[in-house]
């Protein structure tokens, strides 16, 4: 089993009347028990120079397990004593990391609801006929709806991934959790080009709505030159 | 002024060779190079499974670089603290872990709390702050 540490020391010689020295040690394991993590999102630096001030998200509750053992490394990359990040749960900010700060805490990752939807490719389809969704635009090799349902399958959207059932049944699951609205407004993006009077069609069987997480990890630097964070996430298993 | 260091140290065999992350700062007051954090509250709490307490009693000054160390003394492993922030999950400390954060108390609601689960947990905390916003009797 691989070991995973994280190791403070608090120190101080004249803030008390005597020495302070602190040190402790955490075995990062998975919740509830004594496995150590398996998974480790490896040290990053991210730069932020936006004007005006952008936050991003620096790490997504979708990437985690909910309520897992997960810890999250931030630090402050600046030298410049005012500069500093605002680091925020979903919309809570917990506070300012100030030039060289950094920080380590646990992370509920509380993830949502990733939309889901299923199309049916159906009518009668004509060679060159396309189908087009989140950007992706997917042309009609056959006028056989079991083989046009596989290459909608078999491409690769930015925003979605695919499953196929029964030869003609596409399930388009997002690949981050949100709220998008309806699922009327989701799957209303499929746009069927139809020559020739065809009547190709890719109806919507079922949906669900998602929802959006609750505790991404945002920061926000406080001046629009340039600011970098450097950062790391552990992931523990619920 | 005080001078108060924070370091951690980050180790772990995981990867295909062995990580070591090291950090260092000097807790500052807000926007200085110059001025340590120079108060500080720190203590041991029992708290039973149940209700959800606040940590922090006072009220420190808000937009401030206050510095927070919680630490879970508990050493059953399936015992945690739920740590949340106006009513934002943060996360849980098992047995064993401990957290480190710039803590902004903006107002009352920015408070930190915590919830007991599993049995008694036993926690330590220390905040290094800049001044509160002290309770009249």
């Amino acid at each position: 089993m691989a070991t995973t540490t994280a190791t403070i020391t608090l120190s101080s010689t004249d803030l008390l009347s005597d020495e302070l020295a602190l040190t402790t040690t955490a075995t990062l394991t998975d919740a509830g028990n004594a496995t150590g993590i398996t998974s480790i999102g490896g040290l990053g630096r991210t730069n932020f120079t936006n004007n005006p001030i952008q936050s991003k998200v620096i790490y997504r509750s979708d990437d985690a397990t909910t309520d897992g053992a997960n810890k999250v490394y931030l630090k402050n990359l600046s030298t410049v004593a005012t500069q500093f990040f605002t680091v925020l749960i979903d919309q809570q900010e917990m506070g300012r990391l100030y030039a060289g700060d950094w920080c380590l805490f646990p992370w509920a990752a509380t993830g949502g609801v990733k939309e889901v939807f299923t199309t049916t490719i159906g009518g009668t389809w004509v060679v060159g006929e396309t189908f087009e969704f989140d950007g992706v635009l997917i042309t009609a090799s056959s006028t056989d709806v079991n083989v046009i349902a596989p290459q909608v399958n078999n491409a690769y959207y930015p925003n979605w991934t695919t499953t196929i059932a029964n030869d003609d049944e596409v399930t388009f699951t997002a690949r981050h959790s949100m709220d998008a609205g309806t699922v009327v407004t989701a799957t209303a993006d499929i746009v069927i080009v139809q020559t020739g009077g065809s009547d190709a069609t890719a109806v919507v069987s079922a949906a669900a709505m998602g929802t959006a997480t609750s505790s991404d990890i945002l920061v926000v630097p406080s001046v629009v030159t340039t600011m970098d964070l450097e950062h790391m996430v552990f992931k523990g298993k619920a | 002024m005080a001078t108060t260091t924070a370091a951690v140290t980050l180790t772990s065999d995981l990867l295909s060779d062995a990580m070591s992350v090291t950090a260092s700062t000097t807790c500052m007051k807000a926007g200085t190079t110059a001025d340590g954090l120079d108060q500080l509250e720190y203590a041991v709490v029992e708290i039973a499974t149940g209700d959800e307490y606040d940590l922090i009693c006072s009220t420190p000054t808000a937009s401030k670089a206050s510095k927070l160390y919680v630490k879970n003394h508990s050493i059953d492993e399936t015992y945690f603290v739920a740590i949340t922030q106006n009513a934002q999950a943060i996360g849980k400390l098992y047995g064993g872990d401990w957290m480190f954060i710039p803590a902004d108390f903006h107002d009352a609601a920015g408070d930190i709390a915590i919830t007991s689960n599993g049995g008694t947990n036993k926690i330590e905390y220390a905040l290094f702050h800049e001044g509160t916003v002290l309770t009249a009797t």
